[in-house]
This record gives structure tokens, C-alpha cells and sequence, in this order.
């Protein structure tokens, strides 16, 4: 089970991203679809078609042994998961003034939740099981980690180790 | 030649020192004085408070822990004195000039704001942010000149002619305690850097508006500043739908 976390600048640029990949077991939820698939979609465009068609993953069959590829958890379809849910986002931070916006937006077996810090930096993050209090937790870390990395002046685009572990000792924690 | 000559301090660890630098060099000093030798930084330092390791990284710190220290209003005052020199020698004019300080103060705004939400909300629930504009603007009045100037704003105004012009009123800003602006440059206001400040703060909770800063003495309040808040079109038709 995986997540992916992006830190994005309040003009919606990343600053920062994070694939943490947790041991904690899920209940695997099979779409229908997937068996339904034809294996043809090896193109570079396939994980995006898979995606779209609904499928959470296809296991293409090579010479090698069956190899999990394409669904949901190609990269560029999770930024594009990523970056779709903005729209979502920014219809909902217009009428609530909840920081934590949870499950904004959904999408195949990925359901995207949000924080909004007053400074309009966003926290979007991609998960599979439902785990609220948890998220929260791990918002609310990640916002005190940000806010400390914002008021160092040679701050930017987030590249500090530091601030890398400790994300990920947090993603760790409570994801 | 001076030039030719090794650095005092070098010739200590170069041992073809010459005579000459050797009469400068900190070591032949205690000879030619009679002051006894000042014990190094180091132990007079050590008695007081041991050194301590590394220092912590930014990250280990906590955010809470200079919530309530303060600054000294000189050094406030000759650190802004400073930026208005350096500013001033890097423009053409006066609106550069205002504009210069503008963006400095929305870089300060825009990490106040989010170090003051921190602090009030991180230890609640369902942290909340403002999405209502009066109340986003007491905020400013209140807690942002709290953070930043150690004091509320004096007042708070609606624009009786335009309904998208707001005015925080400062009857004597801190930062222009010390400022007298010359004749020849009328009309500039130092207070821009605030204004810059209070656009950051809108600009994040989501009120984009155009700020700038007035100065309009009275005879009791020569200082009083106004910061004039123009909001964008947008923002009121968002009030408008939130009603």
C-alpha cells in the first residue's frame, strides 16, 4: 500500500513529493475490469489508459514472470490524479474554513486528501484506505515541518535532508 | 612594502616570521604591556554555560519557544533604518522605493501568517482558517500587528465612497518612530513595508487586494499612517456568494 504526498506553492507549483510505501497490510479491492483488460496496452500511455478504464493495476505477463505494471500506480498517473483533484480542492477551501480537507476527491482505488494552510500551500495527499486520524496526525506534522523550513530564509524549493527525514519518519508513523 | 609581508596572525604558524611583524603580532603584545593576559573567550565562556554539542537543526526546534521573546525596539529600528538605506541606493524614485519595501514586507507577511496560524491552531482538532473577509481583517488589526509590532492597529475603517476599499489605521506605526521624511521626497510613506505585510496575509487567506500606505497626520498624531486595503473584484463576488 502506498501513498504519495505533494507540497505544492500557493501558485500550485510542487516544492516538494514523497512515495512512501507502507508495510501495513490493505484490503486489496479488485475492480471488475481489471481481469477484463486486454494485455495489449504496453505503449507508454498504458498506465494512463489502464487508469482511466477503471483498473487498480495489470499484471503483464513477460518472459520473466508476471510484472505489476501500469493502473493506478504509474507516476505521471499520480500527478495527474494529483493535479485533477486541485479543482476539487479549490471548490471546497472557497466555502469551508476546515484546514484538513479529507477525502476531497476520488479517483479509481486512489482518494486524495488534502490540508490548506493559511498561507494557501497545499498538502495533497494520495492514499488507498481510509485512515483519518492518522492523515490528520500526519498533516499536522508535516504543516509544523513546513513551517519551520518556511522561516529559513534559504528556503525554496524544499531539498533539505533534514526536512526529508523527518517527513518520512512522520509518513512512517502514522500512515 | 606592507604588501610583501606575511599576515601577523600567518606568521604564528609559519615559523619565518620577521622581526618587524613579530613586534604587531598578538603573541609579543603581553611583553611590551603591562596588562595581564585576558583569559581566551573560550574558558570565561566555558564557567557560564557549557558548550552544548551541535547545534540543534532548524527542525528539532520548537516553534513555541520564542512566542513570547522580543526584540529591542533600537535594534528593530536600526535594522529597518538599514533596509530603507539599502533599498533607497537601488532605486529610481519614490514609488520604486515604495514598491521595494512593499515586497520585502509581503516576504515577511506571508511566513508571519503562517507561524502566527500555527501557533494558535496546531494544538486544536480541526485547525481553521479564515475565509470570511472581516473577520480576516481583525485579524490583521489585531493579531498581525500583535506579532509584528508588539501592539493592535488603532482602527479599522469601511470606504464610505468604494465598497472593495478597507482602511487599517496606525496612529503612531512603530517602525516610523525614527523617520523623518524630507521635504523632497513627499509623500513616501516607510509604512509601505507594512502594507506589503498586510498584502501577504490577504493574499494567503485568499483576499487578493492591492495595499498601500498613506501617511495622513493629524495635530494629535503626527505619524498616523493608513493602509489602504483596494480588494479585487473577485473577492467581493466571493463574500457576496457566502452571504
Amino acid at each position: 500500500m502506498s501513498h504519495h504526498l505533494f507540497i505544492l506553492s500557493p501558485a500550485d507549483s510542487p516544492i516538494y513529493s514523497l512515495t512512501h510505501h507502507s508495510t501495513r497490510a490493505a484490503a486489496s479491492t479488485v475492480s471488475p475490469l481489471a481481469s477484463n483488460l486486454p494485455t495489449w496496452s504496453t505503449s507508454a500511455f498504458a498506465g494512463t489508459l489502464t487508469a482511466l478504464s477503471g483498473a487498480s493495476s495489470v499484471a503483464q505477463h513477460t518472459p520473466s514472470g508476471p510484472v505489476k505494471m501500469g493502473g493506478g500506480q504509474d507516476r505521471h498517473v499520480i500527478q495527474m490524479i494529483a493535479n485533477a483533484s486541485l479543482d476539487a480542492i479549490e471548490d471546497v477551501m472557497r466555502k469551508e474554513n476546515a484546514m484538513y480537507l479529507r477525502a476531497v476527491d476520488k479517483f479509481n482505488e486512489w482518494t486524495v486528501s488534502a490540508f490548506v494552510t493559511p498561507g494557501n500551500v497545499k498538502f495533497v495527499l494520495l492514499h488507498e484506505a481510509k485512515n483519518d486520524e492518522g492523515i490528520r496526525a500526519f498533516f499536522m506534522e508535516v504543516w509544523e515541518m513546513y513551517v519551520k523550513a518556511q522561516l529559513n530564509p534559504f528556503h525554496g524549493l524544499i531539498s533539505s535532508s533534514a526536512f526529508d527525514g523527518r517527513i518520512r519518519a512522520s509518513a512512517k508513523k502514522y500512515l | 612594502m606592507a604588501y610583501s609581508q606575511p599576515h601577523p596572525r600567518l606568521s604564528l604558524l609559519s615559523n619565518s616570521s620577521q622581526s618587524s611583524v613579530d613586534q604587531f603580532s598578538p603573541t609579543s603584545s603581553s611583553t611590551r604591556f603591562s596588562v595581564p593576559p585576558t583569559p581566551s573567550i573560550h574558558s570565561t565562556l566555558g564557567s557560564v554555560k557549557p558548550p552544548s554539542g551541535p547545534r540543534p537543526n532548524i527542525y528539532d526546534r520548537n516553534l513555541n519557544k520564542t512566542r513570547t521573546s522580543e526584540v529591542s525596539a533600537s535594534a528593530f529600528t536600526f535594522l529597518f533604518s538599514e533596509i530603507v538605506q539599502y533599498t533607497q541606493k537601488r532605486v529610481g524614485g519614490i514609488n520604486d522605493l515604495e514598491r521595494r519595501l512593499n515586497t520585502l514586507g509581503y516576504r515577511i507577511g506571508s511566513r508571519v501568517l503562517e507561524l502566527m496560524a500555527w501557533r494558535a491552531e496546531s494544538s486544536s482538532k480541526a485547525p481553521k482558517r479564515e475565509i470570511r473577509l472581516v473577520p480576516a481583517l481583525m485579524v490583521i488589526h489585531t493579531q498581525v500587528w500583535k506579532a509584528v509590532y508588539g501592539k493592535a492597529a488603532d482602527a479599522i475603517e469601511k470606504s464610505v465612497e468604494n465598497a472593495d476599499e478597507y482602511m487599517i489605521i496606525d496612529n503612531d506605526p512603530p517602525i516610523e518612530r525614527n523617520i523623518s521624511v524630507p521635504r523632497d521626497m513627499g509623500g513616501l510613506s516607510c509604512s509601505s513595508f507594512t502594507a506589503g505585510v498586510v498584502e501577504a496575509v490577504l493574499d494567503g487567506l485568499g483576499f487578493p487586494a492591492r495595499v498601500t500606505a498613506h501617511g495622513t497626520p493629524t495635530t494629535q498624531h503626527p505619524c498616523r499612517t493608513t493602509i489602504l486595503i483596494k480588494l479585487e473584484k473577485s473577492v467581493l463576488e466571493r463574500e457576496e456568494m457566502l452571504k
